[in-house]
C-alpha cells in the first residue's frame, strides 16, 4: 500500500523546478537558506488575547478617596486585587457583551468563530456554490473573505436604516439564539423575535398585532404621551423596514411574508439554505451559536452606530426622516405643524412623530422589555 | 416566476414601481440606501477556486552558494471527469494531511489524549515558531510533531520526509519522557514535604465493589436460610433428611457407577 502511494504521488508530482503561483499561505514560513535544524529562535512574548479583564480591578492604593468607602467595598477591592491575573483565556460572554464593529471584523476572527463551517457536501444547495471555498473532510468550507464582505455590506444596510429612523426586526428562532437576538436588538434599538414567527404577522398584521401598544416619539426618541390618543388606538399595525433573520431555513414563512410586503431582508445563508430568499445574504455557519452571536453582534453594533448618528443629527435640529402626517386635522395643530416645518428646534415635543417604539405591534407583548431606554 | 423566486432581490424595483403607480403614500426609508448599496448578484456560477498542493523545499544547487527554495506543484487534471463537475467545489489539500495521517497511524493513542479545541482569536499561528517543537501556550501533542516536521521539510536543505519525521519524533519522545519525569518528581517532592495522596480512583472503585460483595453475601445467606426453611416444610426436619440421604444417594448412584465402570 505504501509503495502504491509513493508511485501515485510520484506520478502526480511532476518535479519540475519551475516557479509556480505562490500562495499566500506560505508567506508565514521563512524560506531562508541558513536555518539549521537546531536553531532556537528567541520566542516572542505571547500577546494577550483578551487584554481587558472582565472586571476592572481597582488598585489598592492609598488614595484619599478610598477612605470614604464603606468597609465592605474596601474588603472587596482588597480581595480582588489578590491572586494572579488571568489573561489570554476564552470568555464566551465577551462576544455577547462587547461585539465587534463591522470594521474590526477580521478573517481570523471569523475563522475562530466557526463561520466557515458549512454542511455536509451531500446537503448543499448548488446556488451557494459561489460562496464555497472548498471541501474539507466531506464538509463544505465557506469562503471567509466573502463572508466578511457580505457581512460589512449587511452592516452598512442596518446602519443606514437605523440612521433613517427605520424599524429593524431581528429574528432568530432557533434554540439558544435568544440572547444573541435580544442583545443585537438592544444595541440597534430594534425589535426581536426569538420564539415562533406567527404566520400572518405581516400579511394579516391588523388582526394579529392590531391590539398591541403603540406610541409616538419625537425626534430625540422621547415618548409623547398625550398626543392623538384615540387615533393611535386605531392606527394600522406597523411593519418593519428591515428584517434580519438569523435562521432563514426555519423561517421561510417570515421571509415569504417580507417578500409579499416588500420588506428587505438580511439572512445568514448556510450551504444548505436558499440564497434567493433574502435580499442581502451573509454566507456563514448558522448552526454554531458562536458564529450566530458574532454576526448578530456585528449587525447590532452597526445599528447602534446608525442610531447614534441619527440622534446626533436630531440634537442639531436636523431630522433624517420625514415626520409622519398628523393624525388629527385640527386648526391649532395644523398651525403648529406648519410653524415647526420651518423651525424644528422651536419646541421638541411635537416636532417629529415616529410612531414605532417600545410597544410596537411587531413585538410580542411578552417580549416588550426588549428595548432598553437609556 | 418559475423555478426561482426573486422577489426578495427585487424589493427596490417593486417599491419604485409601486410608488410610480401611486400605491405607496411615501417612499420607504431604505429606497436610497438600496440604491447606494445594492444586493449582490446571486445564482451566478463561477468556476470555483482550484486548490493545488504546493510543496516547498530547500535544495542545494551545485553552482549556487546558497540553497534555493523550490516549489513543487501537484498537478491537477485541467478538465474534470465530467463536465457537470466543473462548477463543483474542490477538495482542499495541504501537505500536512499526509504527515498527520502517518503520525496518527503510528501513534493511535495520541488521539486519546484530551485536547483544547476552542480558538480565542484565531491568531495562534502567529505566536508559534516551529523551529522548535515546544510552543508556549500549546500542549505538546501530535499536531506539534506534524508542524515541526513540515517546518523541517520547508526550511532545511535537502530534507527528506522520513528524516524530518525521525527528527521531530525523537524530539517528541524526549519531551514526553521529560514530562513523565517531571510529574514523578513533583509527586515525590510533594510527598517529601508532607502531602498525602488519597486513595486513587482504582482503589475507591475496588472498595465500592468489595462493599457490594459483602452486602450481597449477607443477602444470599439470608435467602439460603429462607429457602432451606421453606424446603423443610415439605421434606421434614433436616436431620431426618440428612440421615436418609446416604441411602438414597447410594441407590441413585449405583446404576451410574455401574455404567462408568463398564
Amino acid at each position: 500500500m505504501i509503495v502504491r502511494q509513493l508511485v501515485r504521488q510520484s506520478r502526480q508530482l511532476r518535479a519540475l523546478p519551475r516557479q509556480s503561483r505562490i500562495l499566500s499561505r506560505f508567506s508565514s514560513t521563512e524560506t531562508t537558506g541558513q536555518t539549521p535544524v537546531q536553531t532556537i529562535v528567541a520566542e516572542q512574548a505571547p500577546q494577550l488575547e483578551t487584554p481587558a479583564p472582565a472586571v476592572a480591578v481597582p488598585e489598592p492604593g492609598t488614595s484619599g478617596a478610598q477612605e470614604n468607602l464603606d468597609p465592605n467595598t474596601l474588603r472587596r477591592i482588597k480581595f480582588h486585587s489578590l491572586g494572579s491575573d488571568v489573561t489570554g483565556v476564552y470568555r464566551p460572554e465577551s462576544l455577547l457583551k462587547n461585539p465587534p464593529k463591522a470594521t474590526d471584523v477580521t478573517l481570523e476572527m471569523l475563522l475562530a468563530n466557526q463561520t466557515h463551517l458549512g454542511h455536509s457536501t451531500s446537503r448543499w444547495n448548488p446556488q451557494n456554490s459561489r460562496y464555497i471555498f472548498g471541501i474539507r473532510e466531506g464538509t463544505h468550507i465557506i469562503s471567509l473573505d466573502i463572508t466578511a464582505a457580505y457581512l460589512r455590506r449587511a452592516a452598512k444596510i442596518v446602519e443606514e436604516v437605523a440612521y433613517r429612523g427605520g424599524l429593524v426586526l431581528f429574528a432568530g428562532t432557533r434554540k439558544g439564539q435568544k440572547r444573541a437576538v435580544v442583545r443585537a436588538a438592544e444595541l440597534a434599538q430594534g425589535y426581536h423575535i426569538f420564539e415562533r414567527w406567527i404566520p400572518g404577522s405581516l400579511t394579516n398584521g391588523q388582526q394579529i398585532l392590531g391590539h398591541c401598544e403603540k406610541k409616538i416619539v419625537n425626534g430625540l426618541d422621547d415618548t409623547i404621551e398625550d398626543l392623538w390618543k384615540e387615533e393611535l388606538e386605531s392606527f394600522r399595525a406597523l411593519k418593519p423596514d428591515l428584517v434580519v433573520c438569523l435562521n432563514p431555513v426555519e423561517n421561510v414563512v417570515l421571509l415569504h411574508e417580507c417578500g409579499l410586503n416588500n420588506v428587505p431582508t438580511i439572512g445568514i445563508i448556510d450551504t444548505d439554505a436558499d440564497p434567493t430568499r433574502v435580499t442581502y445574504p451573509i454566507p456563514a455557519n448558522d448552526d454554531s451559536l458562536r458564529s450566530v452571536t458574532l454576526i448578530a453582534g456585528v449587525l447590532g453594533r452597526a445599528g447602534e452606530a446608525g442610531q447614534q448618528r441619527r440622534l446626533a443629527q436630531a440634537r442639531k435640529g436636523e431630522w433624517t426622516y420625514k415626520p409622519m402626517q398628523p393624525l388629527r386635522q385640527q386648526v391649532e395643530e395644523t398651525t403648529l405643524e406648519t410653524a415647526e416645518g420651518q423651525t424644528p428646534e422651536a419646541s421638541q415635543d411635537v416636532v417629529s412623530e415616529e410612531v414605532p417604539s417600545e410597544g410596537s405591534p411587531l413585538d410580542k407583548p411578552k417580549e416588550g422589555a426588549s428595548r432598553d431606554e437609556e | 416566476m418559475g423555478k426561482y423566486n426573486l422577489t426578495a432581490l427585487r424589493v427596490r424595483q417593486t417599491a419604485v414601481a409601486q410608488k410610480a403607480a401611486g400605491k405607496l403614500p411615501q417612499t420607504p426609508k431604505w429606497l436610497d440606501i438600496m440604491h447606494d448599496v445594492p444586493p449582490t448578484e446571486v445564482l451566478v456560477r463561477n468556476r470555483p477556486q482550484q486548490h493545488q498542493l504546493v510543496r516547498q523545499r530547500l535544495k542545494t544547487v551545485p553552482g549556487a552558494s546558497r540553497p534555493q527554495a523550490v516549489f513543487e506543484v501537484q498537478e491537477k487534471r485541467i478538465k474534470p471527469k465530467k463536465a457537470s463537475r466543473m462548477f463543483q467545489p474542490v477538495e482542499i489539500k495541504y501537505e500536512e494531511d499526509q504527515l498527520r495521517k502517518e503520525f496518527f497511524r503510528d501513534h493511535p493513542w495520541e488521539l486519546a489524549r484530551p485536547r483544547v479545541l476552542v480558538e480565542k482569536s484565531g491568531k495562534d499561528f502567529e505566536r508559534y515558531n516551529w523551529s522548535r517543537l515546544q510552543q508556549r501556550g500549546k500542549h505538546l501533542d501530535g499536531e506539534s510533531v506534524v508542524q515541526r516536521q513540515l517546518w523541517l521539510l520547508n526550511n532545511v536543505p535537502d530534507m527528506t520526509k522520513s528524516a524530518a519525521y525521525d527528527i521531530a519524533r525523537r524530539e517528541f519522545y524526549r519531551l514526553r519522557l521529560q514530562e513523565d519525569i517531571e510529574r514523578r518528581v513533583a509527586a515525590e517532592e510533594a510527598e517529601a514535604t508532607g502531602a498525602v495522596f488519597g486513595p486513587t480512583r482504582l482503589e475507591i472503585g475496588m472498595d465500592l465493589e468489595n462493599k457490594e460483595y459483602e452486602r450481597w453475601k449477607e443477602w444470599a445467606k439470608l435467602q439460603a436460610q429462607l429457602s432451606d426453611q421453606r424446603m423443610a416444610a415439605f421434606l421434614g426436619a433436616p436431620e431426618v433428611q440428612a440421615a436418609e440421604e446416604p441411602e438414597t444417594s447410594l441407590d441413585d448412584d449405583s446404576p451410574e457407577k455401574v455404567a462408568a465402570a463398564a
